[in-house]
């Protein structure tokens, strides 16, 4: 009893801290990418409490205090035209649901047994949870009922058109992202993140190497999941105000804006453990489900360091790329992610079938595997460019008359 | 109850009660004002016309339709590829006299069927947002 509650004592305030300060990284890294100097100013004011000493600056490392402080202080308002209970319930259910998330995620591998007590301690809340994969699945659909009962409840119409945009998009790009879990699933044989990670060490070949194709699929689709730009329809501000959230203000408006930075916390996180290998790197970390003390904290700074460049990642992708138009989402969602993520999981099930088959799991076959898929990764996407122009109409609605309407297919 | 469950409830538990407190700070600590402009929907300065909750459209409603068939679809596979190296299923499988490889070739054709009915779909102009 006492075991997880530490953990989801050190989970819960990692996250929180962790938030607040990647949208301070956030908002320099705008400035860096838009060549202005950012928020660099909030320090602690100690003048403001003992004369005569001097405030600290800090580079800006006070910003997210001073945030949260201001967040907490503003009115905590609810409309008279909204419908109170499900107005409260939003921003807690998509809060709590992102929080629970992380229930399943490893944050760490297992610290060898020594110095918290004789056993080896897993850095997992939930450790066993054998469907773990599900358990995330489920929670991120969980998700959606947030994004829509804040929309629904706020009474409010381009609340409303956000939500109703949001449902689509979440639903329709969680298929790819399914179909990218699957090849994973597949390779491995298991629903466990832990022995997910544990199968691409013990291989030294990581799924991003040898289901390149299943990679894409599953990075953007989980762009589109965190609702990040490019996919950041539920409330683009030129179009929807806020989108969702437009009628909240104070601590709920921070819920939501909390829970969105852990979607896309958590989504790294995925993006690590199926595909990047999770803690695992060569000649470094070991590969055993056994490690030295050296190698549990190696362990920890690779996890820890990838998902911080992951995070980065996101937030370059953030300020390069446009956002998509709405049918342009949705055709991209149905028309591109779903035919490669079928493709995918196809080349996966075959490449495994024929290991099993020939009985051949040595390395060299490894390398012809992820060769073969390699070169259908690129085939792929050579066709698509090719195809792409030629097939899709790219015009906006209102420039086509209503027989191209009724033709595009 | 199962003992693996438990740490999980815990932290819904601890996400509640951090949501529900700071919301609860929220309110204690803020001012309090309002007003009859302040009770209005906010759409950019305009007079709401009506009620928001109207008739929409109805495309938002296929692509619910779509993603049901198509991830009930999908969940069909998961059960398969997580069996499908796993020793002891295998091996109830072939006592029952059924092979790894059949049932390879059986969801092969389940996907076929899949790509079938996607196919149908597009043709169908269902993936058209219009």
């Amino acid at each position: 009893m006492i075991e997880p509650l530490i953990k989801i004592a050190i989970l819960i305030g990692g996250l929180m801290t962790g938030a607040a300060y990647f949208v301070l990284l956030e908002r320099r890294m705008a400035a860096w990418v838009q060549d202005r100097v950012g928020p660099n100013r909030v320090g602690f004011p100690l003048s403001q409490f003992v004369s005569g000493l001097k405030d600290l600056r800090l580079f800006g490392l006070g910003q997210p205090a001073a945030d949260g402080v201001k967040f907490i202080l503003k009115e905590e308002y609810t409309p008279a035209h909204v419908d109170k209970r499900l107005f409260v319930l939003a921003p807690i259910s998509i809060l709590v649901a992102a929080l629970v998330t992380f229930a399943v995620i490893p944050f760490g591998d297992v610290l060898p047994g020594g110095v918290f007590g004789d056993e080896p301690i897993e850095m997992v809340v939930s450790p066993g949870a054998g469907v773990g994969m599900l358990v995330v699945f489920a929670l991120s659909s969980i998700a959606v009922y947030g994004v829509i009962l804040g929309g629904w409840a706020s009474n409010n119409k381009y609340s409303f058109l956000g939500g109703l945009r949001s449902s689509a998009q979440l639903i329709a790009y969680e298929l790819p992202l399914g179909l990218g879990i699957l090849g994973v699933i597949l390779a491995t044989g298991s629903l466990d993140i832990g022995e997910i990670i544990g199968e691409q060490a013990r291989t030294g070949w990581w799924f991003a190497l040898t289901q390149p194709l299943g990679f894409f699929v599953f990075c953007v689709a989980s762009f589109a999941e965190a609702a990040r730009l490019p996919f950041d329809l539920p409330e683009c501000e030129q179009e929807l105000i806020g989108g969702y959230h437009t009628e909240y203000s104070g601590i709920k408006l921070l819920l939501f804006l909390v829970a969105e930075f852990l979607h896309m916390i958590a989504a790294s996180f995925l993006i690590v453990m199926l595909f990047l290998g999770g803690w695992h790197f060569w000649f470094l970390t070991g590969s055993g489900s056994e490690a030295t003390w050296f190698q549990a904290i190696m362990r920890l700074v690779v996890l820890n360091a990838k998902i911080f460049l992951v995070i980065l990642f996101f937030m370059l992708v953030r300020w390069s790329w446009p956002r998509f138009r709405f049918d342009q989402l949705m055709a991209f969602a149905w028309k591109v992610m779903m035919p490669l993520g079928l493709i995918n999981f196809v080349v996966v099930a075959i490449l495994d079938q024929l290991k099993i088959v020939s009985g051949n799991d040595s390395s060299g076959m490894n390398l012809v595997c992820a060769l073969a898929a390699w070169g259908i990764c690129i085939g792929a996407w050579v066709a698509i460019s090719i195809a792409g122009p030629l097939v899709a109409d790219n015009r906006p609605r209102r420039e086509l008359n209503s027989f191209e309407i009724d033709s595009q297919m | 109850m199962d003992s693996l469950l438990v740490p999980i409830l815990l932290f819904v538990a601890c996400a509640t009660v951090l949501a529900a407190g700071l919301l609860t700070v929220g309110s204690l600590l803020g001012p309090k004002k309002t007003g009859r402009v302040k009770e209005m929907p906010y759409e950019s300065g305009m007079d709401p016309i009506h009620d928001a909750r109207r008739r929409f459209d109805v495309r938002f409603h296929l692509v619910a339709i779509a993603f049901l068939v198509f991830d009930v679809e999908l969940l069909f596979l998961y059960p398969w590829a997580v069996a499908n190296k796993n020793a002891a299923g295998l091996k109830s499988l072939t006592n029952m006299g059924v092979s790894q490889l059949m049932i390879f070739c059986e969801v092969m054709v389940f996907i076929a069927l899949l790509t079938a009915g996607f196919v149908y779909a597009w043709r169908k102009g269902v993936f058209q947002w219009r």
